[in-house]
């Protein structure tokens, strides 16, 4: 008899441990971890929910179905709106917010439009480029192109 | 009737349970092959992949660029999700890269064209590895792979121990200097659950970069993967990336 209380003696000690352990655990381990892998299941939707800057073409085409309309026509058709005018999200979901499209000024235009269209031995051979310094080096591009129709 | 011994009983129990055994086992075997051979995307809806086409890449950086704009990367020089490298290979064999700002800032010129044998541009972003050594070093499951096969990070969870950082095999992943946790591209995560494009394919100029569901055979990224001549970034390491390359030579890494 009295080496049974020994055992039973171990066996409480033993059982508190569990039971403490399983209990502190349940505490730290967050509620989702492990419903689909070794991380916290709950984390993919607060991914998800993140908000977002670009609204994307459609929405632009929405209000400015004319300018859309150029641009499908011409070489630049399958380029982004926003791939020029910059994230526009907070414009399209409100237009007289402070985000507006952006719009290169004569001064820059030159180094807008060259950052795509300047020549360079890296770039593919077919790809439409000039030579800045030679080619009209006084004349803002959209002298004679339109970035909408720009041949 | 023949008198059976123990050890011929013996050996025909052992027999007779090892022929059922294989039998019984067989069928789950073979699913259980077939279901670690073939690639995930054909099981699971939607499974996202990745591609760019380095000979329609002008290194315009408008990728790396819209990035930090929809994920609040900060500006500078040293944090990027995507960015652009110029590689120039030489007649010498020497090969040069370099990536200003990560591309977005302007490229210097070329020194030496005339030594020049090819040069042209490598965009660069988290690969998605199915095998992903980020994942696996992760102490706390802050780091893992989504159901939809994007690498992510749990940024309420990770305790900003940088072990990713320093095991991801493509430098792919910066140390968020305000927030204190690791930080990388989630494929514009949020954007493509809401049926949006991702901020860098968006944005690209060119189309040199494209993503899309690989579990629907007759998607433009799944037949960019069958048909193009397309390669992964160190492929010997065994990660198996979900961003392919076409048009990339063998100094690329």
């Amino acid at each position: 008899m009295k080496d049974i209380q020994h055992l039973l003696r171990v066996a409480v000690i033993f059982a508190a441990a569990i039971v403490g352990f399983l209990g502190i655990r349940h505490l730290l381990v967050p509620e989702s971890f492990g419903k689909y892998g070794h991380y916290r299941a709950a984390s993919v939707d607060e991914i998800a929910a993140l908000p977002m800057r670009y609204a994307g073409e459609d929405a632009c085409k929405r209000c400015h179905s004319q300018q859309a309309a150029e641009k499908a026509k011409s070489s630049h058709k399958r380029i982004a709106c926003e791939s020029c005018h910059g994230a526009l999200l907070a414009h399209a979901d409100n237009p007289r917010s402070d985000v507006k499209p952006r719009r290169p000024k004569e001064a820059e235009m030159r180094a807008f439009c060259g950052r795509c269209h300047a020549r360079s031995v890296s770039k593919p051979a077919k790809f439409p480029q000039i030579d800045l310094a030679a080619h009209n080096p006084d004349a803002p591009c959209n002298m004679c192109h339109q970035p909408h129709q720009p041949m | 009737m023949r008198k059976f011994t123990r050890s011929q009983f013996l050996k025909t129990a052992v027999g007779a349970a090892f022929v059922a055994a294989t039998k019984a086992f067989a069928a789950p075997l073979e699913a259980a092959d077939k279901f670690f051979r073939e690639p995930p995307w054909k099981r699971k809806k939607p499974y996202w992949g990745y591609a760019i086409d380095v000979t329609k890449c002008i290194g315009c950086g408008r990728c790396a660029d819209a990035c930090k704009n929809e994920n609040d990367v900060p500006r500078e020089p040293f944090y990027f999700r995507t960015w652009v490298e110029r590689y120039i290979l030489r007649r010498s064999g020497e090969v040069q890269v370099e990536s200003p700002n990560g591309g977005i800032d302007p490229w210097s010129d070329i020194q030496d064209p005339e030594t020049v044998t090819r040069s042209f541009f490598v965009p660069k972003l988290c690969n998605h590895c199915e095998h992903s050594p980020c994942v696996q070093v992760c102490p706390v499951g802050a780091t893992f792979k989504s159901e939809d096969g994007v690498v992510l990070v749990d940024q309420k969870y990770c305790i900003g121990c940088r072990y990713c950082i320093q095991a991801c095999p493509y430098g792919s992943r910066y140390f968020h200097p305000v927030k204190h946790v690791a930080d990388k591209c989630t494929l514009c995560y949020h954007r493509i659950k809401r049926g949006q494009k991702t901020a860098c394919v968006e944005c690209c100029p060119t189309g040199a970069r494209m993503f899309g569901d690989l579990s629907d055979p007759n998607s433009a990224i799944s037949r960019f993967y069958e048909y193009e001549p397309t390669q992964v970034l160190k492929a010997h390491i065994g990660t198996e990336p979900k961003v392919v390359y076409k048009g990339i030579t063998k100094e690329v890494r």
